[in-house]
């Protein structure tokens, strides 16, 4: 089978052709599914890097081992895949209890003078605000908020990953980002609004 | 904080995931391929074997044993055609009379 083909395949497909012996469907799978398990349990895991690599890992070599028994049309691999990672961050999160939380100061400084280095490190300190503002929300509030505003996933979609409704995760998000609000209103400074202009 | 300040926190966020390093990358790959099964083996399946032309005729004819009867029949019919009648008689135990079939049909090769 041609890479192409490959690239062209759906997710279900690919599984198929994966557990049938094709490397192509393999590369293909890992290139499509690994960077979105890592940016996902990233934003759950407050922005610990090596905790949220472990995780895409761990996450991934559990899709290999599923593969074979792969049933198509029940589950699409990306919600399957959300879930596993969900629940192993949750699994981290209570193992460590909570690390101490991101704070601007571990936000990446720009280290030259050139033009551009200032609004970059304003750009760095508002992830780094948002992060930390992130890791404040109770678990359930901050996956569907991260869902649905930085994986740009629909209510449906976050339904079945969470394994809820509809009507709770549209509760969930509004009230992920009303909290989520609240939290940076506390860090407007951080945030650079007061010296763009914007109101709090 | 307005909402609209935060939409776009939010979507300037969106835009900058992490991205996995390429030792990531490769390690998920690793795993792929350690964990992979391998293709079965190719091997045509359900093709009938060919028949060949004697084959088929033989199943018109009934197949082997009527095959063994005909041929059986063959032999005998052959040994028949070849024996002399003395020799016949003398398998047979019996004497071979001369039948005349058209005893007044002599006339047709009688001359003048």
């Amino acid at each position: 089978m041609a890479f192409d083909a490959a690239g062209e395949a759906s997710d279900e497909a690919l599984m198929v052709l994966y557990a049938n012996g094709d490397r192509h469907a393999a590369l293909a799978l890992t290139r499509r599914i690994t960077p979105r398990v890592l940016a996902y349990a990233a934003r759950l895991l407050s922005g610990d890097r090596a905790e949220a690599e472990d995780v895409a890992q761990e996450t991934m070599l559990r899709l290999w081992k599923i593969a074979p028994e792969w049933r198509q049309g029940e589950t699409k691999v990306t919600t399957w895949a959300y879930r596993v990672a969900t629940n192993l961050c949750i699994d981290r999160q209570r193992s460590r209890h909570r690390k101490p939380q991101m704070t601007l100061e571990d936000a990446p400084e720009p280290t030259d003078g050139a033009p551009g280095a200032e609004d970059r490190l304003q750009d760095s300190g508002r992830m780094a605000a948002l992060q930390a503002a992130l890791s404040e929300l109770p678990d359930r509030q901050r996956q569907a908020v991260v869902l649905r505003h930085l994986e740009g996933m629909t209510n449906p979609e976050i339904a079945a990953i969470m394994e809820i409704g509809t009507e709770a995760v549209e509760s969930l998000t509004a009230r992920g980002k009303r909290a989520l609000a609240a939290n940076l209103s506390g860090r407007k400074a951080a945030l650079g609004y007061e010296d763009d202009g914007h109101a709090g | 904080m307005q909402d609209d300040d935060l939409d776009r926190l939010l979507a300037a966020a969106a835009r900058t995931a992490p991205q996995p390093s390429e030792d990531l990358m490769q390690r998920v790959l690793d795993d792929a391929l350690a964990l992979q099964p391998k293709a079965a083996a190719l091997r045509p399946v359900g093709l009938a074997p060919r028949v060949g032309l004697l084959a088929r005729f033989a199943a018109a004819l009934g197949g082997a044993p009527a095959l063994a009867g005909l041929g059986a029949a063959a032999v005998f019919g052959m040994a028949l055609g070849y024996l002399s009648p003395t020799t016949l008689d003398y398998l047979t135990g019996t004497a071979a009379d001369a039948a005349e079939f058209f005893p007044d049909a002599e006339f047709l090769s009688t001359e003048g």
